[in-house]
Order: C-alpha cells, then structure tokens, then sequence
C-alpha cells in the first residue's frame, strides 16, 4: 500500500508539464547524483489484511486489561464512549493546528472551552492549550518562575514524582539555576512547614510541591502557599485533577502557576503517553507563559468568534526569545479532558473524587490488617494512592498477582533504594470490590 | 486539501487508527514489568530500527513529545557530548530561513544563537559560513531540503567546514518527506537530527498533537541519549537506561507517544522501502507540478525546480493592496486550507505550498485554478479578496482586540 491516487498518465502530463523526461532528472535539478541512497534496506510493504495480522501478533504479546493497583503517575481510569466518539470526529483528529482561524473555529473553540475547564478545576486565571505531559508542564513551570521572578534558585518538593524531577534535571541542565530538594516528614508523608520556612529566604524564586504527592499523600497546600508568599517565591501547586473535585483549589490557596498531568482525565494509559500536561497561571503571569492560547473575539460582523493570542510570546515569532520551544503540544488530549469533564459535570467530579478517596480507603483498611503489612506513613492523609512497608517478597507478590490477571502495587524500592520493601498502591473508581478483596485474599496467601 | 508548507498534511490512514485503538495497546500501565509488554516494546523496537536505516543514523530516542521538542533533545544531546569531553562550546548557527522552534530550542539548551543569513537563492553559501565559524560553534541547525523548499546542494560543503571546526550538524527532519529511499541524513553528514512522526510517517495532527519527534544519532552520541531506549536481548526487548552521567537524562515522563510511535511503525511496515521512495517521489512530483503551472505568475527564490514543497513571493503578483493573508483568505472561501503563510521569514508575502504525494491530480489542478483565479481577481475585483473569507462559519476575526483585552475562559 502506498495511498498515492496519481496514474502513469497523470505522471506523464506532470512531467510534460514540469518540462522534465522522469523522476530521475527531476530529481538531479536539485541532488547531486553522489549524494543519493541506492535504496532503502526495509521488509517489503504489506496489504491491510496483513499488516493488521502483524499487529495482532505485537498485540497478543502484551498483558492487557489487567486489574490494575498501579498508579505513581499513570491512572486506570474509565473512559467513557463519548470521549472517543467525540475526539475522534474526523474535524478534530485530522485538522491541523489552527492558524486560519476562520476555517477552524471548531478546534479554537474546543481549545477555549478546554481552557476553561482549566480555570474552573484549578481556580486560575489563565490556561494555555496544554504541554506534552505533566512532567514537562512542571519543567516549563520552574522555567516561568525564574523568567518572572528574575531569580534562579528553586525549592523542590523531593515527594514529586520522580520521572518529573528527573526532566527538571535534563530541562535545567545548562541553565544557570539552583534546585534544593526538600524532604517530607517520615510520619505524615507530606513536607513540614517549619522545615520549608527554614529554608526559604528572598533570593528563592519559586516552591514546587505535588499534592498529592508522588507517595499519595495530601499536602497542606494553603499553609506552604502561605509561607511560601511570605519569602515573595512563587507558588508552584502540581495537581491532580480528579482530586480537585474534593480538595482546595489551587486558586483557592493563592498558587500563582498550577500544572499536572491531565491523563486522568478521559484519556487511557496507553504505556504512558500520549498524554497531556496542564498549565494555569494567574492574570500577572499570562504574558510569560509557554505555548498556544486561545482567545475570543469577534469578527467584522461583530459575532463571535476564537483565535489564537498573546501570540507575539511564541517561538514562530520570537525565535530564540519566545517563552519556550513548544508548537505541536497534545491538543487531542486535552481536548479528550474537555469532554470528560463536560460530561460529568461539576457534580460527576466531586463524584469520581469521593469514590476514587472512599475505594482507596477501603483497600488500605483491608492492607492494613494483613499480617506483615505495615503502612509507611502512620498519619498519612492519602487521596488515592498509599504506601505500605512489607516483609513479604515484593516479586513474588506481584508474580502472584499476575497470574490472576491483576497488576500489582509498584515496588518502590525499584525506583529509589530509600523506599526498600515498600510498596505503592493506586485504586481508582474503575476498581471493585470484588478485585480489592480478591488482592487483599493473594497478599495474605504469598 | 491541506496545501500547508512545511507540515506534510497527508492522508492519515485508517488502518493505522483501528490498529492504535486496540485494548492490547491502550490499556498497559508504563510500570508493567517488561515481560507483560513485549508486544509494545517490540513495535517501539522495530521503529526504533525502521528509523536507522531510512535516516542512516545508528540510535534513536522515541521519547520526545514533538518536532520541537526532538530538536530540544538533540541540541541538549550536542551540550552532553561537548561537556562529556570537556570542551566549551557556546554557539548554535542557525540560517535565517529556520522554523522559529529551532532557535527557541537552541535558547532553552543554553545556547547562544548566531543567524546566518542566506545567499540570494536562499541557502546556505560555505563562504558566510565561513565567516560565522570559530571555536566557539557547538553545532549548526539545518533543514534539507530547506524551508524553501531547495535541497542544500553544497552540503558536502558545508559538512567538512562545520567537523574541521570540530563542530556538529543537526538535522531538522520536518521534511523528511523529500528525500525518503533518495538521501540518507546520516550518509551527507548529519550527527543529529529529529523526524516528525505527525509529518512524514502519516500520523494526524489531531488540531495540535499528539505527535511525537524522534531523535536519530550516530554512533559516537549513542551514551548521550536519553533514557530509555528499547534494546533487544535473547529475544527480549528491555527498556535500558544509559548512564546517568553521561546522557542527557529524561525529556519526557515514560517512554514516547505510543499511540503515535504504532502509527508511524504501522505506516512503515505497510509501504516497505520501495513505497516510502515512491512517497517521497511522488511528493516532489507533485510540488513541482504546481510550481509549473505558477511559476509564470509569482515569484519563486528557489527557481525553476524545488523538492516537496516550494516558498513563493505574491509581492508585485497581486492587485492593489491585496496581500498575501488576503488570498489565504480568499483560499478558504473555495474549501481549501490556506497554505503556510508570512514564513519561511526571508521571502516576503512568502506562501508555501506543500501538496504531499496523497493527492490526486485533479485535486491538484484544482487547486492550481482556484489560487491562479483569486490572484486575477486581487486585480478584477480587490473588494471579494479583500472581505474573505465569507463562506465560512466566521468572518475575518479581529486578533488585535483578541490580544488587548485577552478573554481566555468563560
Ligand atoms: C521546519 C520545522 N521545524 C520544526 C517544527 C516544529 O515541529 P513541532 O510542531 O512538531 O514541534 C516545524 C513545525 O511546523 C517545522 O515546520
């Protein structure tokens, strides 16, 4: 298959045209014979019928649809129908970024209303259309609070995700900025205020804490604002969206940029990616962020209408001193996002964030009272995700488990050697009773 | 039809799409142990491989998110190998006729930015080279073809001038789509370079991504790469991570877009090596088809001939004051989407067309009619150009006021 619909007399009439005999001369008016490949050292092509045999073979080969307890970053969600019958609209899967606005007012619009499923969730003034994932959302967000502030040193929660840390770190190698981790308290599993204050002076730019962090954990976020603002850094709040239905927003406690990964909402795990990432900023901020924005206007008849804006921040225009490199980012994604939330609505939020916390609960309770399971932090107030010290062989555990198609907790020792012998659960709303019980039956048993 | 230089709108097939949906794919956690994966990591394995023999490079990264963010990827992997050998080096040359993403990224890298402006035929002449050259250069950005649509002829050139000064060349893939199965980038002496998957290898725009921008290296940058890349041991693929000090680190959490990594694989392994030539082939046919048919009418920097796509300068073509934005305009109110506008930044009321091989020639000749027929009606009738759009859902939007008093929410 070679999806091209142009016969050898339309190629003759081409060529007459062009003024060339065939593709050979055509091609030497612009490359040096000595410059060009033979050919190309690939399988030969396939028909449809083949190539999909191929990908079933690829497809048998992986474990899917397992019960999954696995979170640190990545969700099991449900993912309603509309989500993809919507997104999947050939008007919205296969147009391209949206710079004539007149004949793309339907992804601009998708992209406005997404911006503002933003601010609602996150109580910010301002969304872009999105970053690639979360860990990049939270890179670009350091990077605007050192713009903005003019200061380069950076406090970090070290209960961030650390996949996000890790591109921090390759985003802020050759850049003249100084990152200090701060640690969470070994009994609540969230930062201690005191701790933070005492490190902070005025020469910080920004704080940066996850919550819940990377172990679960809710953090006093209005608190760490609050100490955060009296030292004049700005406040960084990384955020799940599917926890915002219950907790404080962002807004709420005066963070002044909110990102996170938005994969939680209506997109699948999809080996983690493609995701998007999410980023909100108050009114101050606007001109200094990343990325595309979408903005409404009106045309000359004076009707509504949406365009791309603030453009003048961006790479196309700014080259090497625009806001950031981004253009292509996951519009599909988020847009995936807008219509998760438009369906389940303000109350379908709060929802989903009372069962995912009221599910998760119940698994820690029946964890708990498993012989040789202790959880890590004794005072931890958790959202959906927590973290038990065990004695029992992580492997083996998890091995078990497989075998009645289950994915087990994350061993995290595997991620960092601090957390040895412990483990991390993750229980969404997508989890019944029947599969947590049947876990807490397999982890008694091994 | 999608005429947009530059970003390779072509048919995003559908087999691909049925494919990409299957559970087997969608619903596996990146924390799954790598044996109850393997059918993922060899798709990202095969295209991993696909990648190298069509590039010519050695390694690649799956990980990057998009085209930005590959040259992102290579330019901080270009930093890595100067700062494993201890050398400092500051500067990225980039032509003026560059995406605006490429200086961006060299910014974000660290790097200082020396532009390079381009002769009268819009490349890259060895002697302003020359004069830019010193031992400062860490590497140079190059598109070839370039955004011009003209393949860089004294690459060979240029390659030596650059590595004598000891410095590397990079490779901006977006389009790629020229010179499949016809020039290898590693073979005219690229060390680094990035593929838009979104572009070249089929996968949709989806209005703005997902897409995803692999990164190729030779050889000698292979402990520079960031982690993970999927390698194949005893018949198993594994996810192995280089050495922390030695390679960049990570670009992005996981391991790359999967959905758009099988698309792009699946694309591979349906045309084969012959259909990809036949792709890049036909593209350049097709370019320079339009390119006949107008070229008595505009103006075109690059000439006579042009690769996949080619850059025209409606300056001194059009009525009036009618410009270039108006006949994008004027374009939408007979069904097409404007071509690439105002850009590459070095031709003037510059538009740039880029027809892709998926085109039919009637839709071509369509085309060729429509836009000749609005450039004689920027003469005839200067009022219609000037108020287009009209068909579509919105009349023409004002982006000033969009800009003065920002409404970003409801
Ligand atoms: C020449 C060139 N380089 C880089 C890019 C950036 O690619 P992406 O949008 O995938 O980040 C583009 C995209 O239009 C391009 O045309």
């Amino acid at each position: 298959m070679n999806y091209i619909p142009i016969s050898d007399k339309d190629k003759k009439e081409m060529f007459d045209s062009i003024g060339v005999k065939d593709t050979q001369e055509l091609l030497s008016l612009q490359i040096p014979e000595t410059l060009r490949v033979k050919k190309l050292n690939l399988d030969k092509g396939m028909s449809e019928q083949e190539l999909i045999s191929l990908f079933k073979q690829y497809a048998q080969k992986n474990k899917s649809n397992l019960a999954c307890f696995r979170g640190a970053g990545i969700y099991d969600h449900f993912v309603p129908s509309i989500v993809d019958e919507i997104i999947g609209r050939s008007e919205f899967w296969t147009a391209y970024t949206p710079y004539q606005a007149e004949a793309s007012q339907g992804t601009l619009q998708a992209i406005f209303e997404y911006q503002s499923v933003i601010c609602e969730l996150t109580g910010m003034e301002c969304s872009n259309a999105s970053m690639y994932d979360g860990a990049t959302a939270v890179a670009e967000a350091l990077l605007l609070a050192v713009r903005a502030s003019r200061k380069n040193k950076i406090i970090l929660s070290k209960a961030l995700n650390p996949e996000y840390i890790s591109v921090i770190e390759t985003y802020t190698k050759n850049l003249n900025i100084e990152i200090i981790k701060i640690d969470i308290d070994s009994k609540t599993g969230a930062i201690n205020k005191e701790n933070l204050s005492g490190m902070l002076d005025e020469s910080v730019a920004a704080v940066i804490v996850q919550s819940p962090n990377f172990f679960g954990t809710i953090e006093d976020m209005q608190e760490l604002s609050k100490t955060a603002k009296d030292k004049k850094a700005l406040f960084v709040a990384v955020v799940n969206p599917v926890s915002l239905g219950l907790l404080k927003t962002p807004g709420e406690y005066g963070a002044d940029i909110a990102v996170g990964e938005g994969q939680v909402f209506g997109n699948q795990m999809y080996l983690g990616g493609s995701t998007f990432g999410f980023m909100a900023v108050t009114k101050a901020l606007e001109w200094k962020m990343p990325g595309r924005i979408v903005g409404q206007t009106v045309d000359k008849d004076g009707k509504r209408g949406f365009v791309l804006t603030l453009q003048s921040r961006e790479q196309h225009i700014r080259r090497e001193k625009a806001t950031s490199n981004i253009c292509t980012n996951a519009a599909l994604n988020s847009f995936a996002a807008c219509v998760y939330a438009a369906y389940l609505g303000s109350q379908g939020i709060k929802e989903l964030s009372e069962t995912n916390i009221s599910k998760a609960r119940y698994a820690f309770d029946k964890i708990k009272n498993i012989k040789g399971f202790v959880p890590l932090f004794e005072n931890s107030l958790f959202f959906n995700e927590f973290v038990f010290k065990t004695d029992k062989n992580i492997d083996k555990i998890n091995e078990e488990l497989m075998k009645e198609n289950i994915l087990g907790p994350l061993d995290l020792g595997k991620i960092d050697s601090k957390y040895k012998n412990c483990v991390m659960f993750a229980v969404t709303e997508k989890r019944t009773k029947q599969e947590i019980d049947k876990l807490a039956e397999i982890l008694t048993r091994v | 039809m999608y005429p947009l230089g530059s970003c390779t709108m072509k048919h995003n097939p559908l087999v691909n799409e049925k494919i990409a949906k299957f559970e087997e794919f969608s619903s596996i956690h990146p924390y799954q142990n790598e044996e109850s994966m393997q059918g993922s990591l060899e798709i990202m394995y095969e295209l991993q491989k696909d990648l190298c023999e069509i590039s010519g490079m050695d390694y690649f990264t799956l990980q990057p998110a998009a085209g930005a963010h590959g040259e992102y990827t290579g330019l901080l992997i270009i930093a890595q190998y100067f700062k494993n050998k201890n050398e400092k080096r500051t500067k990225i040359i980039v032509p003026d006729s560059a995406h605006g993403t490429n200086p961006a990224s060299a910014a974000l890298s660290g790097f200082e930015i020396v532009s390079l402006k381009s002769d009268e035929n819009g490349i890259v002449s060895p002697e302003k080279l020359k004069e830019v050259l010193n031992s400062d250069v860490a590497a140079m950005m190059m598109t070839n073809p370039n955004t011009l649509g003209v393949f860089e002829k004294n690459i060979e050139e240029i390659s030596k001038l650059i590595h004598d000064n000891g410095s590397l060349l990079y490779y901006d893939g977006a389009n790629l789509n020229a010179v499949m199965g016809i020039v290898r980038p590693a073979d005219i002496g690229f060390d680094v370079m990035h593929i838009n998957l979104h572009k070249t290898f089929s996968t949709p725009h989806g209005g703005g991504g997902p897409g995803s921008g692999p990164v190729g290296v030779k050889a000698f940058l292979k402990e520079c790469l960031p982690s993970p890349v999927v390698i194949k041991e005893d018949n198993k693929f594994k996810l192995y991570f280089n050495d922390g000090k030695k390679s960049i680190g990570r670009m992005k959490a996981f391991y790359g877009n999967f959905p758009v990594i099988l698309k792009a694989c699946a694309y591979i392994k349906s045309l084969g090596g012959e259909g990809l030539t036949q792709a890049s082939k036909q593209a350049v046919i097709n370019a320079n088809y339009i390119l006949s048919k107008l070229k008595s009418k505009v103006k075109v920097p690059a000439g006579n001939s042009c690769m996949h796509e080619f850059a025209m300068s409606l300056k001194g073509a059009l009525g009036g004051d009618i410009k270039t934005l108006d006949v994008a305009k004027r374009l939408l109110d007979n069904g097409y989407y404007a071509p690439t506008i105002y850009f590459p930044l070095i031709v003037e009321e510059a538009m740039m067309i880029e027809p892709t091989e998926t085109e039919s020639k009637q839709t071509l000749d369509e085309f060729i009619e429509t836009l000749l027929n609005i450039i004689e009606e920027s003469k005839t009738n200067p009022e219609v150009v000037h108020n287009a759009p009209v068909n579509t859902s919105v009349k023409r939007l004002n982006e000033v006021e969009a800009a003065r008093k920002p409404k970003l929410h409801w």
